[in-house]
């Protein structure tokens, strides 16, 4: 066996390897993974760029914490498989000379003499063993015989089931990382978006939020078609929790919103010199329009949730409509009349700081902007590997703890019409139950004699 | 009735249980020992009561919140005890274990918690809520019993090693029942933790896996639990080395649980 191995073949290895993924992935957990490189500078400062060039802040997918799942991998498979062979034998094609020495020396191992011969007591043991579930081997010597009671064998190998179905997740996990793909749809009601690499597109008809009596949020849905060659081939209202699934792919109700950037505003004008003739204009965020013949109002921006920041320059904190707010300009003959900011939820803000000479009040009386649905479509060929993993770690578990092997050896030995039984049992686990079960073996052997 | 008059009740009779456990463990009465066990039988029938109104309630699994949460896992710890009892045959250790009960309870009880029902955000809405959430913490709930046995492991054997005995619990008897629990929690670990966590994020987010800390915690979890069975099962590792690691192994256990929603943002901030 080469030294390398040798070296991946050993458990300390798996040992070593498992403390430095499991420090390496808290590491990940205390530093925020996938953040921009402004946000490292301000909670890192100097040590930003040295996160940086270690992938600290990218620490799953880096190069270094791939290559220990890779030699985690590599150890798992060595290991593995050097110890499935002995065990194969073992389990099919076990030894039976077994020498009465060799017995004796095993732990809780005894000696019974019956005073009838051995074929009677050999008949016996074979029907006792098999009213116990065992299954049994035998070789037979000129005065002596040996005979190997054995059950729930598969239990070796429930480590190697756990140990295999590590590596199908594992495998599982390289090829969603290498083959999988993903994209978020914003869709508005009524459009459709071809799938790349497919064959067919998606269509929204409709989407609603539902509300709790509090307000809160319920849930959203998405009423998906799909569109193969022109024909409508199924459709189906997406939620959270239930995903819509067409050949391979997934379609996630995954976020909503509100194009915000195309908001289709109401404003209110009201002159101080015509009182009681307000004029309602309908204008589109970042448009101007003309109402009076010499009246033009701009609107520069609008804002959903309107908020100033450190420096007190507005940002919007979100995208749902908290504190709606409009930029707003109104020229007369290409002189500024009015200019500042109109608050939907504070119509009155704009009355109480009026411009300092401006004639007019604005008010913005509506809003609106049309609703998107973000459905996230996912294809990924790696969850077959992940599920088929799941089942196999959970029946290996099953077989590992639950499903113990017991062995008993039998040696018997022909002395001028008696018979000398030697007995030892082997178990990995729960070596009481065994001397229990054997205890009861011996005594139903000794009654029927 | 009212799950907020069931609760305090359920706290009152584990209370009563632990006097009547600990005063067996000092006067080596064992009749006393028999009435703390009846007397937590009876809080956890109460305590079943308690989660059913609490359901009824809410009109959603009773673990969405911290308090319902820290009620679940004492229920859970409860209900790992009663099992550890009639599998293992072993009492001496359920004095201990409800202290911990008694702590979690404490916990909820009190004033920092709060205990009003809210509806559930569109994400937890499934039925993969309750398969996850109760399948882990019955998982960590034996943990929670290797965790005890491994800390009065410690003792007893110190206590030998000075001649002594404590409380007639042997050193090598705790060990394995450190090792029986363990082999109970891993398996409920894997497949709630896990399995179940892999399967539902992959029908409500889309990706079964997204290095989410409180995923990479789970993991970590996982990790300590099987340094503990390798070190124990290939190295031959027992004693001392061995309650260490599960006595870390809990504690990355209640770190996963309680600490990340606190201390570390991600997905699963919600819950
Ligand atoms: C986190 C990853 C791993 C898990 C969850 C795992 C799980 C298990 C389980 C459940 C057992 C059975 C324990 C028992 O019967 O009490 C076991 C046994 C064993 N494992 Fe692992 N294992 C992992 C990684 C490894 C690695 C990397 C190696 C290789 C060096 C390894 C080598 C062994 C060996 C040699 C046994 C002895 C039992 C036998 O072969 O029958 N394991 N493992």
């Amino acid at each position: 066996m080469s030294s390398f191995i040798r070296l991946f073949a050993s458990v300390k290895a798996a040992i070593v390897l498992i403390i430095i993924i499991t420090i390496a992935s808290i590491v990940g957990t205390l530093i925020p993974q996938g953040r921009s490189p402004e946000e490292y500078l301000l909670r890192y400062g100097q040590l930003a760029p040295l996160f940086q060039r270690l992938q600290l802040t990218k620490l799953y997918s880096s190069f270094w914490y791939l290559a220990l799942l890779f030699l985690f991998s590599l150890n798992l498979i060595i290991c593995t498989l050097l110890r499935l062979k002995p065990k194969i034998k073992r389990v099919f094609r076990p030894h039976l000379d077994f020498k009465p020495s060799e017995l004796m020396a095993l732990k809780n191992s005894q000696k019974i003499i019956f005073s009838v011969p051995m074929e009677k007591v050999y008949g016996q043991l074979r029907s006792i063993l098999h009213s116990y579930h065992y299954q049994i081997k035998e070789k037979k010597g000129e005065s002596s015989l040996t005979l190997l009671g054995r059950k729930k064998m598969s239990g070796y190998f429930g480590a190697d089931v756990v140990h295999l179905a590590i590596l199908l997740i594992l495998i599982g996990g390289l090829t969603s990382g290498l083959f999988s793909f993903r994209m978020d749809l914003a869709l508005h009601k009524g459009e459709m978006a071809t799938i790349p690499h497919s064959d067919f597109a998606v269509r929204l008809d409709a989407f609603t939020t539902e509300y709790y009596p509090n307000g809160q949020v319920k849930d959203w849905k998405s009423t998906l078609t799909v569109v193969e060659e022109e024909k409508e081939v199924l459709s189906k209202t997406v939620e959270v929790n239930h995903p819509l699934k067409y050949k391979k792919y997934l379609f996630y109700q995954s976020a909503y919103g509100w194009d915000w950037d195309k908001a289709d505003l109401e404003i209110v004008i009201r002159s101080a010199e015509a009182q009681g003739q307000d004029k309602i204009i309908s204008v589109k965020n970042g448009e101007k329009v003309t109402c009076d013949p010499n009246l033009e109002i701009h609107v520069h921006r609008f804002l959903p949730d309107f908020v100033l920041d450190e420096n007190k320059r507005p940002f919007s904190r979100s995208n749902e409509p908290n504190n709606p707010a409009a930029f707003v300009e109104v020229t007369r003959e290409g002189e500024r009349i009015f200019s500042g900011w109109l608050f939907a939820r504070f119509p009155d803000f704009g009355q109480m700081h009026p411009g300092k000479d401006s004639p007019l009040s604005l008010e913005l009386r509506n809003f609106s902007a049309s609703e998107y649905s973000v459905i996230h479509v996912s294809r990924d060929p790696g969850t077959g590997f992940i599920w088929a993993g799941c089942i196999f770690i959970m029946l290996g578990l099953a077989l590992a703890f639950y499903w113990t092997p017991r062995e008993i050896r039998f040696l018997l030995q022909s002395e001028a019409g008696r018979t000398a039984l030697l007995v030892a049992g082997i178990a990995s686990k729960n070596k009481e139950a065994l001397e229990k079960e054997i205890e009861k073996i011996i005594s139903s052997l000794r009654k029927k004699k | 009735m009212k799950e907020s008059t069931l609760f305090p009740l359920t706290f009152l009779f584990y209370l009563l249980a632990s006097f009547f456990y600990f005063s067996s463990l000092f006067t080596r009465k064992e009749k006393l020992n028999r009435t703390g066990s009846g007397l937590v039988i009876i809080g956890f029938f109460i305590h079943n009561l308690a989660l059913i109104f609490r359901t009824i309630e809410s009109g959603h699994a009773p673990f969405t919140n911290m308090y319902e949460s820290l009620s679940f896992f004492a229920w859970s710890t409860v209900l790992a005890m009663l099992i550890a009892e009639k599998v293992f045959r072993f009492y001496r250790l359920s004095a201990y274990l409800m202290l911990l009960v008694i702590a979690l309870m404490a916990l909820a009880s009190s004033p920092l918690m709060p205990k009003e029902a809210t509806p559930l955000v569109p994400a937890l809405q499934s039925y993969w809520l309750w398969l996850h959430v109760s399948v882990t913490l019955l998982g960590e709930a034996f943990f929670a019993v290797a965790f005890i046995a491994s800390i009065l492991y410690l003792v007893a054997s110190a206590k030998e090693n000075k001649g002594q005995s404590f409380s007639s619990l042997s050193s090598e008897k705790l060990d394995s029942l450190s090792y029986r629990a363990v082999a109970i929690g891993f398996p409920l670990f894997t497949l709630g933790g896990l399995v179940f966590g892999m399967v539902w994020a992959n029908v409500a987010w889309g990706r079964y896996w997204a290095w989410d800390p409180k995923e990479v915690w789970s993991l970590i979890t996982w990790f300590f639990y099987a340094l503990y069975l390798h070190t124990r099962i290939v190295m031959g590792w027992k004693g001392k080395r061995s309650a260490w690691i599960a006595i870390i192994g809990f504690l990355a256990a209640l770190f996963t649980y309680f600490g990340v929603n606190y201390l570390l943002s991600g997905l699963h901030s919600y819950a």
